[in-house]
């Protein structure tokens, strides 16, 4: 060890920013705010799931009975019948996949320009860009609604890629961490003969795979719960995605609680899978909008 | 002002490194010590168990001859400069200073008195305003020092405080520092990897390898006397010349070197000649032929490089392997001419040293052979 | 010559890669704001040809007394969001921040609400905020209180949906925080324990200045999400019971999908816009006076 400060300690010492540690591992009275905050976290998901496999007796009977009596996986299956629920789920992966796709490819061309190629006009759009970010989407809905509806793609899964298939917010990353990529990279393999093309694909974004992982996700995650869109742009029940799809399971089947719970367990399963994998990307993701505020 | 003692300190970290190895040390009060080794030989562990920032594995650490295991560090009365300052970003330089002070809820005007007098021996009046950020490396460690000196503690830690610091700055601060310790007279504990820190400056040094002491005593002591060969090869720029030779009880002989030293019981030896021993030979003394390759002019000296007869050995203090080693049966071997008698790489010169000035290790345990 | 010269250059590789993003975000981006600003000058619904009314709008907008308690309530909403938000993920990143057991559970326990969507909250809270068979309802009544009300209530339904909403975005700022704590250098708060800070004097001192970006950045972030608030009320309340949970946006929606009123709407929003970018500003600017940036 030199100068710098072991891992160990350094541990030590950035918990006692907040307060001293009196050195207990096994119960610190952190504790006392960890167990509750993380009890009410958790309740209401487990709460939801019990829920979901009780029979619609067990759901209206109060006082509600913590642990079910029978466990009813059926309720899964039917939701299914109920709804046109598996349409739902596969238009949200289409338009989900399809728009992290297009996220991906258009916002790494575009980041690859504005991060490294001295183009007409690149400041102006850079900063035009940045500044839709600025705007609540309230202000583009109505317009944008409009201009979707001329296209015709209204009450379609269309309506739902299209004006998602490139964002600011990708543009911004990705140009913030080419830019911190060397460019002796690159200009090496120019001098070795490779095109600008060429060079993106094989040598920046083979480096760039957290900044891509971490755009897949944030990407995934907003389309995937995108509400207010859709609830704009289709009407048709089979065009619908979950989320628009789940508040009109709720009016139809009004009682039906033990169904709803289901049909929201299934919902989030995805997202809660993709998270548990990929749960690195998700906060690094959500770290990172912090670094453009 | 008080004084400083470890014992038995063993420190091990969860994952198994043994970052210390029964160390005792004891440092009498106002005295100057200094820990110095390679990287990961323990001399930032121990320094940080007795600021208390960790607690040793076992052993007692004691201030002003109390205990203080279980005490933390602001109430052991220390004060530490830390190798990357470590001062307050958001805070100007007078808040800093003041920090310590006022969380001890000393009175204001004491504290704008001790900032005042740190400031004027620290020259430090026209950045009182300043954030770190607007501040030189040098000025920095100025106000590093002087936020721990303005406490006024009974021992002063300083962790590679200079190492930081651009070379001719570090020379000037040096001398800054053991001028400080002079006029100030606190108990100072100095951790560095930089030999030459360690002899200007220290009172005592302390030779750390792997978690142990090596060797504690003054520098010129440890210099002359080095206890083992890393001692010997870690101390003295540049590294004591190293050669394997025998004993035979009254005389040594390591390859075309030849003296005579009684009571050594025969054997394989280890012969360290220092090259600001090692000249141009002269009648009377113990010489052998040394092929130049290598010359580094340094002004009014020159560093020769070359090799001998022989068989090199290694003291254990080596940064790095060498790229070219030398042929398998001869020795590297620095000696030091004065700029007038330099001779050119491919020259064969005879080079002597005083027999006074040759060390002698066992080659089994590395310890000196007196 | 010049035209070989013209494709080879930069300038068109550029616009190549950028144009198929660039595109994309002004037809959807840029010009609809263009395009609201003028619906706001217009009266339309949408299917007929508009008509130009000047800033007729926005004068109505100043006497609407709908739209003045949307205003109040998305306030109310804001003010009590945010401080809950921020300071509780505060607090939890500290308790978060330490080597203790099981301590990867309980942060993941923390960020799972965060990826969930605000519909899936919704219909969980939904359920257990049941006035009959709810969960919350039934622990409440074991220590004598209840049964409420929640979202049917007009006075509790909207600080239902401040808990419901806070619950579900705590997480983030739990994230923003740990990263900033575990940005603040060990050596900083080695110095301050030797200089002889105590609990108190190294919060205040050290660790609440250091995290004032994250902070600033957190209140701000908030504020722009609390003042959009819509899924859930569209999805609870509908407004109501009555108005009692009308929103700034969701009387927008109101008007422009369910009633038709789309120049009036788009004037709101643009009030909205501009609100949110003052209040934006503000923060910035308070910010900048109080908070340290390191350099």
């Amino acid at each position: 060890m030199t100068g710098q400060t072991t891992a160990a300690s350094r541990g030590a010492a950035s918990r006692r920013a907040g307060e001293r540690d009196r050195g207990q591992f096994l119960f610190s009275r952190w504790h006392l705010i960890l167990i509750p905050v993380a009890a009410a976290m958790l309740i209401p998901m487990i709460w939801m799931l019990v829920t979901s496999v009780e029979t619609l007796n067990e759901t209206r009977h109060f006082p509600p009975d913590l642990l079910p009596h029978t466990v009813r996986l059926r309720n899964y299956s039917d939701v299914l019948l109920h709804a046109p629920f598996a349409r739902w789920f596969v238009n949200t992966v289409i338009v989900t996949v399809v728009s992290v796709a297009g996220n991906l490819l258009f916002c790494s061309l575009a980041g690859y320009a504005f991060a490294r190629i001295k183009f007409f006009g690149r400041e102006v759009v850079f900063v035009a860009i940045l500044a839709t970010l600025m705007i609540p989407f309230q202000v583009v809905m109505i317009p944008t609604f409009i201009i979707v509806k001329d296209l015709g793609m209204i009450n379609t899964l269309g309506a739902l890629i299209v004006p998602n298939l490139a964002g600011a917010f990708g543009i911004f990353l990705l140009r913030q961490f080419f830019r911190t990529l060397p460019v002796e990279l690159e200009e090496a393999a120019r001098i070795d003969g490779a095109s600008r093309l060429g060079v993106l694909f094989k040598i920046i974004l083979p480096l760039s795979g957290p900044a891509l992982a971490t755009l897949a996700v944030i990407t995934f995650l907003w389309t995937w719960n995108d509400f207010l869109w859709p609830l704009i742009t289709i009407s048709s029940a089979d065009n619908m995605t979950l989320q628009l799809g789940l508040t009109t399971f709720q009016g139809t089947h009004q009682t039906s609680t033990n169904l709803l719970m289901a049909a929201n367990v299934m919902s989030v399963l995805p997202v809660l899978l993709l998270f548990f994998l990929a749960q690195r990307f998700f906060i690094r993701g959500i770290a990172s909008t912090g670094l453009k505020g | 002002m008080a004084d400083v003692a470890l014992r038995s300190v063993t420190k091990e970290f969860p994952g198994g490194t043994l970052a210390l190895d029964d160390l005792s040390l004891d440092i009498p009060d106002g005295e100057f010590l200094i820990l110095v080794g390679p990287s990961g030989c323990g001399k930032t562990t121990a320094l940080r168990l007795i600021a208390g920032l960790d607690k040793p594995t076992s052993g007692q650490i004691s201030i002003g001859g109390q205990v203080v295991n279980g005490v933390s560090p602001r109430d052991r009365d220390i004060a530490m400069v830390f190798q990357n300052y470590a001062l307050y970003p958001h805070m100007t330089v007078q808040r800093n200073l003041g920090f310590g002070l006022k969380e001890r809820r000393t009175p204001k005007r004491e504290i704008e008195r001790r900032v005042g007098e740190i400031a004027a021996i620290l020259s430090l009046g026209e950045l009182m305003k300043r954030r770190p950020a607007q501040l030189s490396g040098g000025q920095r460690q100025r106000v590093a020092m002087g936020r721990a000196l303005v406490r006024e503690p009974k021992v002063f830690l300083l962790d590679e405080p200079l190492s930081n610091l651009d070379a001719k700055l570090r020379v000037q601060m040096r001398a800054e520092l053991k001028r400080l310790h002079q006029k100030l007279g606190i108990t100072t504990v100095y951790v560095t990897h930089d030999q030459v820190e360690a002899m200007t400056l220290a009172d005592r040094i302390v030779v750390m390898s792997a978690g142990r002491a090596l060797q504690t005593g003054p520098p010129q002591v440890v210099y002359s006397r080095p206890a083992n060969l890393f001692v010997a090869g870690f101390i003295g720029s540049p590294a004591m010349n190293l050669l394997s030779g025998r004993a035979d009880g009254s005389q040594v002989v390591a390859g075309q070197l030849a003296f005579s030293r009684a009571g050594v019981p025969g054997g394989d030896v280890v012969v360290g000649i220092r090259p600001e021993s090692l000249g141009p030979a002269s009648d009377g003394r113990p010489s052998l032929e040394l092929e130049v390759d290598l010359v580094e002019p340094l002004g009014e000296v020159a560093l020769v490089h070359g090799t001998v007869a022989g068989a090199a050995v290694q003291s254990g203090a080596e940064e790095e392997k060498e790229i070219l080693a030398a042929p398998a049966s001869r020795a590297p071997v620095t000696a030091i001419f004065t700029a007038a008698d330099q001779p050119a790489p491919g020259d064969r010169v005879r080079v002597g040293v005083a027999a006074d000035r040759i060390h002698l290790f066992d080659l089994a345990t590395g310890a000196a052979i007196r | 010559m010049r035209i070989r010269r013209i494709l080879q250059s930069d300038h068109l590789s550029g616009w190549a890669f950028a144009f198929p993003a660039v595109f994309l975000i002004f037809v959807f981006g840029i010009v609809p704001v263009v395009w609201s600003a003028l619906l706001s000058f217009q009266h339309t619904n949408l299917l007929a040809p508009p008509q130009w009314i000047g800033t007729a709008n926005y004068r109505a907008l100043a006497r609407d007394p709908l739209f003045r308690q949307s205003v109040v309530h998305s306030l109310v909403y804001t003010a009590l969001f945010v401080p809950l938000s921020v300071a509780g993920g505060l607090l939890v990143a500290i308790a978060l921040n330490r080597r203790i057991r099981g301590v990867r559970f309980y942060r993941t326990a923390v960020f799972v609400p965060v990826v969930l969507s605000t519909i899936a909250t919704a219909i969980m809270f939904l359920w257990l905020l049941d006035p009959d068979f709810g969960l919350v309802n039934f622990l409440l009544s074991k220590v004598g209180l209840g049964p409420y009300g929640f979202f049917d209530s007009a006075s509790g339904a909207l600080y239902s949906i401040v808990g419901m909403t806070v619950w579900g975005w705590i997480g983030f700022d739990v994230i923003i925080y740990l990263a900033a704590l575990q940005g603040i250098p060990p050596s900083l708060v080695e110095a301050a324990e030797i200089d002889g800070a105590r609990t108190w004097g190294m919060f205040r001192h050290i660790t609440l200045p250091l995290l004032g970006p994250a902070t600033l950045f957190l209140v701000v972030w908030s504020s722009i999400n609390a003042l959009q608030l819509f899924d859930e009320i569209y999805f609870l309340t509908n407004g109501g019971p009555g108005t009692a949970t009308y929103v700034v946006v969701y009387y927008l929606f109101s008007l422009a999908f369910q009633q038709g009123v789309a120049g009036y709407a788009a004037a709101i929003a643009y009030v909205l816009m501009i609100a949110i970018l003052s209040l934006t500003v503000v923060q910035l600017w308070v910010g900048r006076r109080l908070v340290y940036y390191a350099s």
